[in-house]
């Protein structure tokens, strides 16, 4: 490749650029959804990171479907995997704390967290 | 010879088994799952005589490492598996008083789930696997927060949720990178191969990992959900999680910057992050009024005094944080499961509430005087051998700084006993107020009695303590187990 911008300075970028935002949204906003969302935009960031650590210019996706393909044709399944595992789970824990969140808004009737008051954040 | 993988699956096999006959059983899980504890208990006693001298390592689904997945047990990883199975079903044994209402199954399934994620925690010689049982630990932990339904514990498991889930994105960004460095997952791979990187990367990956471990095992700065989580949990649940879920993750980050990326020159930096730790957490303790938010600033100044000890850089560093390590499960356990049952009793969080309770709740109140007396670290006790051996190993180094540690710890233990004699006077003098405060039920006893026994008891076995406990830290510090994988 020739041109100044490859895909893994794209996917890089991207993925920096999702954790980063994440974090800044889950510090910085008071209201839970919202940090629900930032830790989504988070993980995907990460998965990002993990699928571009297996990536190999000019590669393809390691599927056996096509018999020509050699195996150095095709890229490093590993981070694929890893990728599978951590979608998984973060798509758990979001749906987890959506649940305690509609708990919470049951007995304290608000989602910004400076209104409750409960303990310290 | 009985193979480590079970004290991983019989855990969540039988977590799987409980939530499938909950219908059938009703509350009778519990034995099932106090059965699977005790089959644990067993299999991690009979697993230690065996990897003292050599250790365990066991390849799963038939593929070798560094591609396949392996569990590598050292004496670190027994001793840990003993802490963690022995204080499981011992705490097991009083929730089936403690913990009362319907979906009781529910609790004694995510409860199996906790010991499974730090088994394998331990145990574990990927450090994918390893982030996999980390969330196997974390999301267990947050839900049992929540468990008592209250609005403070479902606020406690949001922020720990949260926190929680930050901490594990900076994990499994610190995981891409060391593949895309070294291009395995393999725990003694990796550190084979992190001799040819450059330090500055290594640093960058370990202080990801360091963040997002010390999350959890709320060093210093990452530690603001601990004192909510550990203060709203049920009695039990604190319990474990100040006993040894802490510890585990603590125990994790200092496996890696020993042994996989040999980066001693960040100790310094960790011993001091310890000394504040235990500074913040003891001066914090004092102002509290609630029992469990005394208990939870304590754990986490005893999390910072343990981060001290392994940070020291040496093998009696290591061994004596090894040693506290027992002492503080087995004398935190005490304290919060009596705390328990005094919140129960008289149904208020406030230690000022329990004028008088030692005259009706003897038992427990003696109880919770010889945990406070090890904690604090008051001979016979075990709190007495661990802190002074701790103190030892640090004079020993002879160097300044951790003669000013040891001074600032000192003091640290200072303010600690000042407020626990606080409530313990306040157990003791005065008339009980309350009506109708009675002694706790013997299957609560008996537990909190047993870890008494450990900490009355431990000075009679101290060489054997002592030498297991070296072991652990030669198993760290020469890393001579990560070279027998291959």
């Amino acid at each position: 490749m020739n041109s100044i911008i490859t895909i893994s300075t794209v996917l890089n970028t991207a993925s920096m650029g999702l954790i980063i935002l994440g974090l800044f949204i889950i510090f910085t906003q008071k209201n839970l959804i919202k940090m629900v969302i930032g830790l989504g935009l988070a993980d995907t960031g990460v998965n990002i990171l993990l699928v571009s650590t297996g990536y190999i210019e000019g590669n393809t996706a390691p599927i056996f479907s096509n018999t020509s393909l050699k195996i150095s044709q095709m890229v490093d399944p590993v981070p694929q995997a890893l990728v599978l595992t951590s979608i998984v789970i973060g798509f758990g824990v979001s749906a987890l704390a959506l649940a305690l969140i509609i708990r919470l808004f049951e007995k304290t009737g608000t989602l910004d967290t400076s209104k409750i008051r409960g303990l310290k954040w | 010879m009985v193979n480590p993988i079970l004290l991983i699956l019989i855990p969540l096999g039988t977590a799987f088994l409980i939530s499938t006959v909950a219908g059938a059983l009703k509350n009778s899980t519990k034995y099932i799952a106090f059965l699977a504890l005790l089959a644990n208990v067993w299999i991690s006693i009979s697993l230690l005589p065996k990897v003292l001298d050599h250790p365990v390592n066991v390849i799963i689904a038939g593929i070798k490492p560094p591609v396949g997945i392996n569990l590598l047990v050292g004496p670190m990883g027994a001793i840990f598996s003993i802490i963690i199975s022995v204080a499981g079903v011992l705490v097991l044994l009083y929730s089936f008083k403690y913990i009362e209402g319907e979906s009781q199954s529910k609790y004694y399934t995510l409860f199996l789930l906790l010991i499974t994620g730090a088994q394998g925690m331990i145990l574990t010689g990927d450090v994918f696997n390893l982030f996999v049982f980390f969330e196997i630990l974390a999301i267990s932990s947050y839900i049992l927060v929540g468990y008592s339904g209250d609005r403070n514990g479902f606020e406690a498991a949001v922020k720990y949720l949260i926190l929680g889930s930050v901490g594990s994105v900076f994990i499994l960004v610190a995981i891409a990178l060391i593949y895309q460095e070294t291009g395995t997952l393999n725990m003694a791979d990796i550190a084979g191969k992190f001799a040819l990187v450059a330090s500055g990367k290594k640093m960058m990956i370990l202080l990801f990992f360091i963040t997002g471990m010390g999350v959890e095992a709320a060093i210093f700065p990452l530690n603001s959900w601990l004192p909510d989580a550990h203060s709203s949990a049920p009695s039990s649940i604190s319990a474990v999680l100040s006993g040894f879920v802490i510890e585990v993750a603590l125990v994790v980050i200092i496996k890696f910057v020993y042994t996989i990326f040999a980066m001693t020159e960040v100790l310094q930096y960790l011993s001091l992050v310890g000394v504040i730790t235990l500074l913040v957490g003891e001066f914090a303790a004092f102002n509290q009024g609630n029992i469990k938010r005394v208990l939870a600033y304590s754990s986490i100044g005893q999390i910072g005094l343990i981060l001290f000890a392994m940070s020291l850089n040496s093998e009696a560093g290591l061994s004596a944080g090894m040693m506290q390590i027992v002492n503080h499960t087995a004398s935190k356990s005490i304290l919060f499961l009596v705390a328990g049952y005094m919140i129960k009793r008289t149904g208020s969080y406030q230690f000022s509430d329990y004028k008088g309770i030692a005259k009706k709740m003897p038992v427990s109140s003696f109880l919770f005087v010889l945990g406070v007396l090890s904690l604090v670290g008051v001979p016979p006790f075990l709190g007495f051998f661990s802190k002074l051996n701790i103190i030892i190993a640090a004079l020993s180094s002879g160097n300044v700084f951790n003669t000013v540690m040891v001074f600032l710890i000192l003091l640290g233990t200072i303010i600690e006993s000042v407020y626990f004699l606080k409530i313990i006077q306040i157990f003791y003098i005065g008339e009980p107020v309350k009506e109708g405060v009675k002694e706790a039920p013997f299957f609560a006893v008996l537990p909190i009695a047993l870890f008494a026994v450990v900490i009355l008891l431990g000075f009679l076995v101290l060489p054997e303590i002592k030498d297991y406990a070296g072991s652990a830290a030669a198993e760290l510090f020469t890393k001579i187990q990560m070279a027998q994988v291959f």
